[in-house]
Parts: structure tokens; C-alpha cells; sequence
């Protein structure tokens, strides 16, 4: 069943326009330094993605998103630095491997019900960072992995910020582009119906364990992913990055932007990610006014800045356009 | 009212001596009927007699503790829900289970999905499907990106019925249907009703309303505290002693 009356709609399309100029032009407008939280911040937006796929599509809350990050930054390093293979094939194998270990998790965490998927995620995430902490021959222990060389693709090298930034961007936009037609598709309509009625949803014909381990599998192949592009960037690997609070930043992030679309997941990850930057001075204060913020957040406004934004909007149009010509 | 012959060579979805019990109480015992291709079947009793319970068995959201279920001849009783749903067996439920944080049309594509991973649909004349669906349902005013809250109970009602008919069913679970619902709202759902049989789907229908089961359904079973007291077509059923004590009569004394 396709739907029929979607029309290009010219207002979206200047405005996606102007979006990806501004995006672009990001690396001519800043300093390498912003350069860098600039980068970090989109790789973050491919974890934060993937909470939106989980959380916001299938509503499974999970608390190991990071655990997942470092699980692919770990593979990469490992498949670069110790097989020598390309870092191209690195970056799929980072994305495919996280990929099947949460599917393969998944299928035994969904088994149960509720929020002890959550639990059991927590778990994980504990036991992740354990592993990259003490399992030294994968991870370097304590000491981490350092000089993990660049991503190259034959003689093209990324090396610099600027390359870096749209080298990361470009695998941003395909992560984005993806979700957005996994949200129009069948498997991403099976997420949304487990997510609203899960007894429907199996009367529909859609098997609740297998759908919510794919979900999950998602959630890993964007945080491998991510991981990989994070080692390429950063060079260097310590089990300190992939923590529980790193987790934590995730869902801070996903739940202030809102999870009714993908572009909340955007929105939450730059305004954080900048919002870090921006007031530096404050920062032992950070973790009180994060706190403070998403409590307030979730009583003003539950449906985050995106859920806001649009109620906004209906109310400026149905004051604009009057009810007598909306009924037939 | 009723279209048609039954075509009875050979029943689509078979219980027999299905059973089922909650602690001391006894929801189904030894229901035992056969279902067949174009043929309404009601099923009526007063409440807390085991209907509900009944779908939740053939669906499988209940599993049974004894008999046996068959679709098509194959045995399906120990089968989950989402697989007897693939095989063809679709449901509606007494207060509508939307997808209340989505919008109508998705709503309505994830009965259409499930035509799909059921290989039955054809991609031409989906649309068309959609329109004749909407349209028998009195659904045709409605925006499809509307979010689905703006419907109101009784198009909620339709719509999950709608849905449940996208999905090109072999047989339709029909769990009160017409309950709630005004006198305009219920001759669409006689419409969606009729167009199943002709699309020789098999319905069996549930419902309070005694004029909609009477004008509706080829053959009737009453069932009281889990047990069947009478099977038989609407006229049969409706002179039964046993069914006017338990049940008919109850209803004709609680109208007046």
C-alpha cells in the first residue's frame, strides 16, 4: 500500500536545502576545535538514531547503546591494526558484527517482558565496559588502543578535521536516509505497532521476539558504525568513552528532541553536544542542570522540543485556516 | 439478507472439544464446531459466557487446555498468535486496539502488511481495495494522515475491521463488532460483513445486537458458562427452549 497522496512539498524542500548548505558550510564557519565537537556530535547522532529506532519506533528502552559504540570502535581497531585488512572493510564489519551480537542479544533479552529488557540492557552495558576495561588483548586493557590510522579508501585519505567532517557527515545522511524509509516501510510499521499495541500487533501477524531482536540488531549496526567512525577519528581508544553515562547522554539527548521523528534525535544531539561547549565555564554544574532540565522537560513538554514544535504549529495553522473549511 | 450458498465440502476452521478453564472457572468446555468458506457464524450467549475467550483460543492470545483447532486440516493448536495470523486467521477486538500514537493510514498498511507477508495480496488494485473498503465502511471523509485519535469510537470500530479485511483473511474473528456503534455505524459493518462472504472468507461473528446476528448469520451457537446449549440457523436457535431461559428471554426481559 503506498501513500499515494504524498507530494514533494516545495516549502520542505527549500528547507532541506538550506539545511544541508548550512551543514555543509559547518568546516568553512568554525575553528578545528569546533571542528572536532562538530564530528564527535554527528557520530553521537548515529547512537542517538539508533535510540530513536529502539525507543521512539519500537518502544524498547536501552541503556547499552555505548556499550555498542565501543564494540565497534573495538572491531575496527582490531581489524585494522591486527589483520591489516582496509578500513572500508573495517567499517562494515564494525557495523554487520555489532549488528548480529544485538540481534543475537536481543533475541535472548526479549524474551522478557516489559521493562526487564531495560534491566537486562544495564546489565550489558556493565559487562561491556568490563570487558573493554579488562579483556586486554581486543582492547588494550586499561592502557586502550592507540594510533588507529585514519579512514582511507585506496589513496584517499581522511586525515584532516575538514576531511573527517564530511566523510562522517556523508555516512550520517545515508544512516538518516535509511531510517526514514525503514519508518515507511513494513518491518519499521511492525516496530510502530509493537510499540502502541504489542497484542495487535501479533494478531496482525508479527512476531513480537524476532521484530524487537531486529530492532535491536538496527541499534547495533548504527552504533557499530559509529564506533568505527569514531576510532578513525579519534585514534585512540579507552574503555573510559564507552561508559553507562555516555548511555545515559543518549536517551538525554533522544527524549529532549523527541522521539516522534528522527530529526528529534538530531535536534537533542546538537543542542547538547553544543550546549556542552557553549557553557564550559558552568560545566561542574552540567550533570545538576541536565537533571533539572529533563525533569522539567518531562512535565512541560513529554514529547520533547520536537512535540512541542509541532503542537505549536497546528495551533498557528488552525488559527490561520478556519474549522468550517476543514470538514467537507 | 444473507447471501448465497455455503459451499460445505469441507470446513475451513474446525474446533473440537476445545476446553479451557481459569481456576474454577470453566470458559470453554468441549466446544466443538466447524467453520466454513462464505459462511457467517454467530456466536451469542450473555456475558461472561466464554465468547471472548473463544477467539482468544483460536488466535491463540489464550492457549487451550484441551482439543484441538484446525485450519484447513492442518493443526494449529499449539501454534503462537503471530503465525496462525500469517495462515490467515484475523481478529477484531470488543474495544479497538489501534495504533494510537500513528496515524490512520499506517493504521490501516499494517493490515495490508500482513496480506503481504501472507504472499496474497496483488500490487495492482491495492488502491482500489483501500477505496472499496473505506467506502463500505462510510470512512471515506477521513484524512489518512490524521492521527488516528481523531476518529471517533465507532470509526475506530470500522476501521479495525477495515484493517483486519486488507490483510485478505481465510477466516474473520469478529469480537462484538456493532457494540457502541449507532444505526449508521452498524449498516457498514453489515456491508464489510457481506462483502467477506462474498469474498468466501469465513466470519465468525460475536455480537449483542440480535437483529445484526438473526439477518446476518447462516448458522448460530449460544453458548452459556462455556458450553454450547444450541447450534443451529437463527430460526432454530431462536425457539430453543434452553437458549430463551438462558439467554433470549433474559435479553427480551431486561428490553422491557
Amino acid at each position: 500500500m503506498e501513500r499515494a497522496y504524498r507530494r514533494l512539498d516545495p516549502k520542505r524542500v527549500v528547507f532541506t536545502a538550506l539545511l544541508l548548505a548550512v551543514c555543509l558550510s559547518i568546516p568553512r564557519l568554525t575553528d578545528s576545535y569546533m571542528l572536532r565537537v562538530f564530528n564527535i556530535a554527528w557520530i553521537t547522532c548515529l547512537c542517538v538514531l539508533s535510540n530513536y529506532v529502539l525507543l521512539g519506533m519500537c518502544g524498547q528502552n536501552s541503556f547499552a547503546q555505548a556499550g555498542l559504540w565501543g564494540v565497534g570502535a573495538y572491531i575496527t581497531a582490531n581489524v585494522v591494526m591486527k589483520l591489516g585488512w582496509p578500513p572500508l572493510l573495517a567499517l562494515l564489519l564494525a557495523g554487520l558484527g555489532t549488528g548480529l551480537l544485538a540481534f543475537v542479544l536481543g533475541f535472548a533479552f526479549f524474551r522478557l517482558r516489559h521493562y526487564y529488557f531495560t534491566f537486562a540492557s544495564v546489565g550489558l552495558m556493565t559487562i561491556l565496559n568490563g570487558l573493554f576495561m579488562n579483556w586486554t588483548p581486543f582492547t588494550g586493557g586499561a592502557l586502550g588502543i592507540s594510533n588507529v590510522p585514519s579512514f582511507s579508501l585506496g589513496s584517499f585519505v581522511v586525515n584532516t578535521e575538514e576531511a573527517n567532517y564530511f566523510f562522517i557527515f556523508l555516512i550520517f545522511v545515508i544512516a538518516y536516509l535509511l531510517i526514514k524509509k525503514l519508518y515507511h516501510s513494513p518491518l519499521g510499521r511492525s516496530f510502530m505497532a509493537i510499540r502502541d499495541n504489542e497484542m495487535a500487533a501479533n494478531c496482525l501477524g508479527i512476531n513480537s521476539l524476532l521484530t524487537k531482536s531486529i530492532a535491536f540488531g538496527i541499534t547495533g549496526i548504527l552504533c557499530g558504525v559509529a564506533g568505527a567512525l569514531y576510532a578513525f577519528l579519534a585514534g585512540y581508544l579507552s574503555y573510559q568513552t564507552f561508559t553507562y553515562q555516555q548511555s545515559t547522554m543518549y536517551l538525554i539527548m533522544v527524549m529532549l528532541g523527541g522521539t516522534s521523528a528522527p530529526s528529534g534525535a538530531v535536534i537533542g544531539t546538537m543542542i547538547i553536544s553544543l550546549l556542552q561547549e557553549w557553557v564550559r565555564p558552568l560545566q561542574n554544574y552540567m550533570q545538576f542542570f541536565y537533571g533539572l532540565g529533563i525533569v522539567l522537560l518531562m512535565i512541560v513538554q513529554p514529547e520533547g522540543i520536537l512535540g512541542g514544535g509541532r503542537a505549536l504549529y497546528e495551533k498557528w495553522h488552525s488559527r490561520k485556516r478556519p474549522a468550517s473549511t476543514v470538514a467537507k | 439478507m444473507k447471501n448465497g450458498t455455503v459451499a460445505k465440502d469441507r470446513p475451513v476452521l474446525s474446533l473440537s472439544k476445545v476446553s479451557k478453564r481459569f481456576g474454577g472457572v470453566v470458559a470453554a468446555n468441549e466446544v466443538t464446531f466447524d467453520l466454513y468458506a462464505g459462511e457467517v457464524f454467530g456466536l451469542i450467549g450473555p456475558n461472561g459466557a466464554g465468547k471472548t475467550t473463544l477467539i482468544n483460543l483460536i488466535t491463540g492470545v489464550t492457549p487451550a487446555d484441551e482439543g484441538e483447532i484446525t485450519l484447513q486440516g492442518r493443526n494449529i493448536t499449539q501454534l503462537p498468535t503471530h503465525t496462525r495470523a500469517k495462515l490467515g486467521i484475523v481478529r477484531t477486538f470488543q474495544h479497538p486496539r489501534i495504533l494510537d500514537r500513528c496515524d490512520v493510514y499506517t493504521n490501516l498498511a499494517v493490515g495490508a502488511d500482513l496480506a503481504g507477508r501472507r504472499r496474497v495480496s496483488s500490487r495492482n488494485g491495492r488502491e482500489d481495495r483501500l477505496e472499496q473498503l473505506l467506502d463500505l465502511a462510510g470512512l471515506t471523509e477521513i484524512n489518512l494522515n490524521d492521527s488516528i485519535d481523531k476518529l471517533s469510537y465507532g470509526q475506530q470500530k470500522l476501521l479495525e475491521v477495515v484493517r483486519a479485511m486488507l490483510s485478505q483473511p481465510l477466516v474473520l474473528l469478529l469480537d462484538e463488532p456493532a457494540a457502541g456503534l449507532n444505526r449508521a455505524e452498524m449498516d457498514h459493518v453489515v456491508k464489510l460483513i457481506k462483502l467477506a462472504t462474498q469474498e468466501n472468507i469465513a466470519v465468525l461473528l460475536i455480537e449483542h445486537a440480535m437483529d445484526l446476528v438473526m439477518n446476518n448469520c447462516h448458522r448460530v451457537t449460544v453458548l452459556n458458562f462455556g458450553q454450547q446449549i444450541a447450534t443451529g440457523t437463527p430460526e432454530e436457535v431462536q425457539s430453543d427452549p434452553e437458549v430463551i431461559r438462558a439467554y433470549l428471554g433474559g435479553a427480551a426481559h431486561a428490553a422491557r
